[in-house]
């Protein structure tokens, strides 16, 4: 392009410009990708700066001036250090002058020069050649020129500045690092954020005082507004946060101010905020402005921190705010679009100022606020109620489409849900009758509308005639009066003990006096009678009576089913049953004194320990599980909440010695042993979780001889049944045979489900019942190795035991899994080497076991890092093993798997992005680890392991890059420790030296990749410093220009110059990233342009 | 679906296809769709309104023409399943334009097509250079063909 002159230059971009403009018709791809690239290399041309300016000068071609600014914008930063800075500034002088007096510039190149001005401003805030004041001085005039055209303009500066400063995550990426982005960021916002508002504030208090505002005029009001708003959803970076820290921190979602206490004087000045009501009552019929001023306010609202030097100051302000926000509200009629708006003003109030500010302001004023508070969330709740309707109607079965994907309303309204509930226990005495009201009378009305449909059919067979809407109606009644009670009556807690809510308890205990047990009991056990029509039905416990309203409606439903109306019945309303009855099992039944300081009567005689209440219950709940399971099996969500609600009645000791004297139970794992319909039309996620609850329920209390029977009727039938397939003299003949095939998956499902069952105090039993099958397993490998379905599923049986069982096992059971784990990869391995598969699916088949092997060598791996086994003595009495004595590694073990797989992962299996992430965590794991087991393995696998290390740093995703990287540093460390200067590691981390040194001054760097690249390459540097030495040299030798020469030997120098050797020591290499990472803002680029 | 498929018989006396509940069907399993055995590629649920029955949707890709049907059907309803075999052969002759192949038992074919296909071409190829091969033959509907090769391991 050298050779080019400015005007031939302009006229290639121009004609280059007009292709990319057409439309796709008239050029071919190929023109389109040529004149991409005149634009890619023109934009990486040195020194553009000249004909850059005379293209703005005297191009008239948008697309080319908008190339050209970005073309600056790059040019500056990548030849920063090679500038003198008066050109600098003297460019940026330009560019603004340039914009200033073209006020008819396209709004997307007037916006890119002024990005380029704000990246000018920015990158010179590093070394204070360009300060930012005499910006503000230029744009002060400008909004006091009193043009529009000028204001606006000067607005678009201040915001560019601004969104350009705001994040160190998606600034513009101009190749510098984190650390960068976010020490600009402290500087600005502690004062050239504030003369911005200061600015915008004196703009915003202008306007509020004029009458008429032309349109022109309301558009730069609208524009400042907008400003302010960003101001105000500042994201404030407290000082000290790590690199790591500060992209979480800035992606947070709702950002609440946390001003610095320099901002202490210009935002408690209670005129700001006056303002901002102020703006609001002018604009708010203009609900685009609305929008942007309620949010200020919102922001306003949310404000905290050191910003106050002490409670009085923040009390003082929250009245304040309170009062202006109540003569706001009180003056005006609401409009729909300003309802979410002052929601979040209210909310951002309620959760950022703690209770005590919020109750130390003067109570009248507190007073009008709750009521207000109370009347707006009533109002506002009504509307959008309304609203759900009107646009979605309420839901019937002839309306829209749902597919599985769209979440439950039990947890897309579970923050409802649960301040509902909430709400619910705070005024228990209201909301429990209410709610046994409500749900007594829906399920009775239920029940009449089934019965009439059901006479109805009867009369006159054929079509039914009655209308459905009425029975939809009173199934969302139910579906939301079951969800609401649940979430009333308990909590939904994870590896916590459930508590019964305080609230409920007290409730419970207070009204206890006029609580007749009997009678409770009695409206408790008879859900198929109504609850009016038991004689003194009003003196009963509430809580209770509220669970057996939801028993009434789960009993409405199973006779339904057995009168053969499940058609009209609501699969959503199953769902729900059981769900509640799952999270209502947690909290009460069995309920444990122990836990309480107060219990109420009638609660410990209905569900405690030793009550007939409970187990009649657990009865009751079998007998529902059983029928659900009959009649509900092709519904799979209802289905999986059924056998939820199973292993919550077994999953606890307690329970499953209740669930175990059951005769339905019983015939429930008689049934399922059997394999006959309905249990073996369940999904297959289904039956493992039955397979998994039957199994726990087997570890209750019960007598030695129960136990025995129970094991005889559950566990050694699918033995049995195995044993009998498997060992038929003509089974090779029959494999293919489709009822053999479906015994055999059964059993491979139900032994995931067997796996999944596993606990600390039954892994003994159950490791010892799932070798058997897994050594029988790896015969079936190879009986069914044509047979994808099968392996896969085989798979995934060692994957399950592996990831439940390896924590807690001792080295001599670990060991026979290790062995039973290689050998069935060897026999996979030896299978599909070599073989040509042109079914469909074949490749996304192969995908999914090798995803599986990788998991499962993941999940051995895990054994060195999670290892229960010698601290709990599972196997007592069964092992004689030395603990912290293990021959073979589990690092052995998964090289040696990653050995035998290796040869099958091929670089299109690589494309799967979920493998090549597993691979690639498999391998920077092991290589972390133990990195000494590396320079040990046989030679091909080394190849290999170097090989997709290699592949994984140069041409995958930057996770995986980092990954590879970090692989790296302990390999190198290894090499240093070893000091044999001819290994073949030793030679493949001198290759890997040039790599990651191309990679950090040669190509395009990804900053996020500093820190893991910066740890191996000095690692690497310290190992091969004579390799490295030449490097450097190799690469000033070709340097031409004797300023970039210059300038970077300088760099080298200040990087590794020091007069002592670079050695593996921490100080010295904490030094080290630090300089690394001014190198890579002063020459990091520079050698990849053109 | 055609329901004469069902009383059709394959080698061994059974039929062709069996019903099976819609639900129970899985994601890599087969299932008949417009009357052609498919691997179920896809499978998803939906339902008509919040209270509504679940409904199945189903993408399966025909196993031997590689054709894709879709269905869609109450997951209470049947559907035919087709009986799947692999069987694995030894490659010991091709004589015009048929395989030669050899069970594990000794038993000899002699009616399976060299289909004009890639890995038809691969066969004859691989033949040709003197390479024993196995080469493993999915039966389903009474329609059969070569799905997969592999050097025969040595003894």
């Amino acid at each position: 392009m050298a050779a080019l002159s400015a005007a031939e230059v302009i006229a290639q971009l121009e004609s280059a410009a007009k292709v990319l403009m057409a439309p796709p018709s008239m050029v071919s791809h190929e023109q389109r990708q040529h004149a991409e690239h005149i634009f890619l290399s023109f934009r990486k041309s040195k020194s553009p700066f000249a004909v850059c300016k005379h293209i703005l000068e005297t191009s008239k071609v948008d697309y080319v001036l908008f190339q050209a600014a970005t073309t600056i914008m790059e040019a500056v930063v990548r030849e920063w250090v090679l500038l003198e800075k008066n050109s600098i500034e003297s460019l940026r002088t330009f560019l603004l002058t340039y914009v200033l007096q073209r006020p008819n510039l396209q709004k997307y190149v007037r916006e890119q020069i002024l990005l380029a001005v704000a990246v000018i401003v920015k990158r010179g805030s590093l070394d204070k050649t360009i300060v930012c004041n005499s910006i503000f001085h230029e744009v002060s005039h400008l909004i006091s020129s009193g043009n529009p055209a000028v204001q606006t303009l000067a607005c678009s500066i201040l915001t560019a500045l601004l969104s350009e400063f705001s994040s160190s995550t998606k600034t513009s990426n101009i190749g510098l690092s984190m650390e960068f982005h976010g020490s600009c960021k402290r500087i600005f916002q502690e004062d050239d954020l504030r003369q911005i508002f200061v600015l915008t504030v004196e703009v915003l208090q202008e306007f509020s005082r004029r009458e008429n505002l032309s349109a022109q005029m309301s558009s730069v009001f609208q524009r400042y507004l907008a400003l302010a708003n960003q101001v105000l959803s500042w994201n404030f970076l407290p000082p000290n946060l790590g690199r790591h820290y500060i992209a979480m921190f800035e992606s947070s979602q709702n950002v609440m101010l946390k001003p610095t206490e320099s901002w202490r004087e210009t935002l408690l000045d209670s005129r700001v905020m006056d303002l901002f009501f102020t703006v609001h009552r002018k604009i708010r019929e203009d609900s685009d402005m609305a929008q942007d001023s309620l949010q200020c306010l919102a922001q306003l609202a949310s404000i905290h921190g050191r910003i106050f030097p002490d409670e009085r100051a923040q009390v003082d302000y929250l009245a304040h705010f309170i009062e202006g926000l109540l003569n706001m509200i009180n003056g005006i009629e609401i409009e729909d679009s300003e309802a979410v708006g002052i929601s979040s003003v209210l909310s951002n109030l309620i959760s950022e100022f703690p209770r005590s500010i919020l109750t130390a302001i003067p109570s009248e004023l507190f007073s009008s606020f709750i009521n207000c508070l109370t009347h707006l969330t009533c109002s506002f709740g009504r509307s959008a109620a309304l609203e759900e309707v009107t646009t979605n109607g309420v839901t019937t079965r002839d309306e829209e489409e749902i597919s599985e994907v769209q979440e439950d309303d039990r947890e897309m309204f579970s923050d409802q849900l649960a301040s509902i509930g909430m709400l619910g226990r705070i005024s228990a005495d209201h909301c429990i009758p209410l709610l046994i009201s409500l749900l007594e009378d829906r399920v009775t009305r239920l029940h009449g509308q089934l019965q009439r449909q059901q006479q109805q059919f009867l009369s006159s067979p054929g079509p039914a005639t009655l209308d459905n809407k009425v029975l939809d109606d009173l199934y969302e009644d139910i579906h939301w009066l079951l969800l609401v009670t649940g979430y009333l009556l308990a909590d939904d807690t994870q590896g916590e003990t459930p508590l019964i809510p305080p609230e409920i308890m007290e409730y419970s205990i207070k009204n206890a006096t006029e609580v007749d047990i009997n009678t409770t009991l009695q409206i408790l056990g008879s859900p198929g009678e109504k609850a009016s029509s038991i004689p003194g039905y009003n003196r009963t416990d509430s809580v209770i009576r509220l669970l057996a309203a939801v028993l009434r409606a789960s009993e409405v439903e199973s006779r339904a089913t057995r009168a053969n109306l499940t058609e009209l019945l609501s699969p959503q309303m199953g769902k729900d049953i059981m769900w509640f009855l799952k999270r209502w099992t947690k909290t009460y039944l069995l309920v444990d004194e122990k836990l309480y300081d107060q219990i109420s009567l009638p609660l410990s005689t209905a569900f405690g320990a030793d009550t007939e209440g409970a187990q009649w219950i657990v009865g009751y709940l079998l007998e529902k599980v059983m029928s659900n399971l009959s009649v509900w099996i092709a519904e799979q969500d209802l289905a999986n909440d059924t056998v939820q609600l199973l292993v919550t009645l077994v999953e606890r000791r307690e329970r499953a010695n209740l669930v175990i004297k059951c005769e339905s139970w019983w015939n429930l794992a008689k049934q399922y042993a059997s394999r006959s319909p309905p249990l073996n039309y369940l999904p297959s996620s289904v039956q493992r979780t039955l397979m998994k609850a039957l199994v726990l329920a087997g570890f209750a209390h019960v007598d030695t001889e129960t136990k025995q029977q129970y094991w005889t009727e559950v566990l050694q039938p699918l033995q049995q049944r195995f044993l009998n397939v498997i060992n038929q003299e003509n089974f090779q003949q029959i494999c293919q045979e489709e009822e053999v095939k479906q015994e055999i998956i059964a059993t491979l499902e139900a032994l995931c489900g067997i796996a999944e069952a596993t606990q600390i105090d039954n892994v003994a039993i159950l490791f010892t019942f799932l070798m058997d099958f897994l050594n029988n397993c790896i015969g079936l490998m190879e009986i069914y190795k044509n047979t994808p379905e099968t392996v896969n599923l085989i798979i995934e049986v060692f994957v399950e035991v592996a990831h439940k069982q390896i924590c807690y096992l001792g080295e001599s059971k670990a060991m026979k899994l290790y062995e039973a784990c290689l050998t069935l990869l060897q026999v996979y391995s030896k299978n599909s080497l070599g073989r040509k598969r042109t079914d469909v699916a074949a490749e996304e088949e192969q995908y999914q076991d090798l995803l599986l092997i990788m998991e499962l060598l993941t999940n051995l791996l895990s054994k060195e890092f999670i290892d229960f086994s010698d601290t709990d003595e599972v196997f007592r009495g069964q092992e004689s093993g030395q603990p912290g004595n293990r021959s073979v590694s589990a690092a052995d073990v998964v090289l040696y798997g990653v050995n035998i797989v290796l040869p099958l992962m091929s670089q299109d299996l690589l494309k799967f992005p979920s493998l090549c992430n597993q691979y690639y965590k498999l391998i920077t794991f092991i290589c972390e680890i133990f990195p000494e087991k590396i320079p040990q393995l046989p030679e091909e696998l080394f190849k290999s392991l170097m090989y997709s290390l290699e592949l994984g740093m140069t041409s995958m995703t930057s996770e995986v890059s980092q990954l590879c990287l970090e692989a790296l540093t302990p390999l190198a460390e290894t090499c240093a420790k070893a000091q044999e200067a001819e290994s073949a590691l030793f030679a493949a981390t001198r290759h890997f030296l040039k790599l990651v040194f191309d990679m950090l001054v040669l190509q395009k760097h990804n900053a996020e990749l500093t820190d893991a690249a910066g740890e191996a390459f000095y690692t690497l540097v310290c190992l091969h410093q004579a390799e490295y030495s030449e490097l450097v040299e190799t690469l000033l030798s070709s340097q031409q220009d004797p300023v970039i020469y210059q300038r970077l030997a300088d760099a080298f120098n200040n990087l590794t110059g020091s007069s002592t050797p670079p050695t593996l020591d921490r100080k010295q290499r904490m030094a080290f990233l630090k300089s690394l990472k001014d190198f890579m803002a002063n020459v990091g680029g520079l050698l990849c342009v053109k | 679906m055609d329901v004469d498929l069902d009383f059709q018989t394959g080698d061994a006396g059974a039929s062709a296809t069996f019903p099976t509940q819609c639900s129970s069907l899985r994601k890599n399993g087969f299932v008949v769709l417009k009357g052609r055995p498919c691997k179920i590629v896809e499978m998803s649920t939906s339902k008509t309104g919040k209270h509504g029955h679940a409904k199945v949707h189903m993408v399966g890709i025909d196993i031997f023409t590689s054709k894709k049907y879709e269905d869609i059907c109450p997951s209470t309803h049947n559907v035919d399943v087709p009986n799947v075999k692999r069987n694995d052969y030894q490659l010991i002759g091709i004589t015009d334009g048929y395989l030669s192949l050899m069970t594990d038992g000794g038993e000899v074919r002699e009616d399976l097509k060299l289909a004009e296909t890639d890995l038809g071409k691969e066969i004859l190829q691989k033949y040709d250079a003197g390479e024993d091969l196995v080469v493993t033959v999915l039966h389903a509907m009474n329609e059969e063909a070569a799905i997969s090769i592999k050097p025969l391991a040595k003894q």
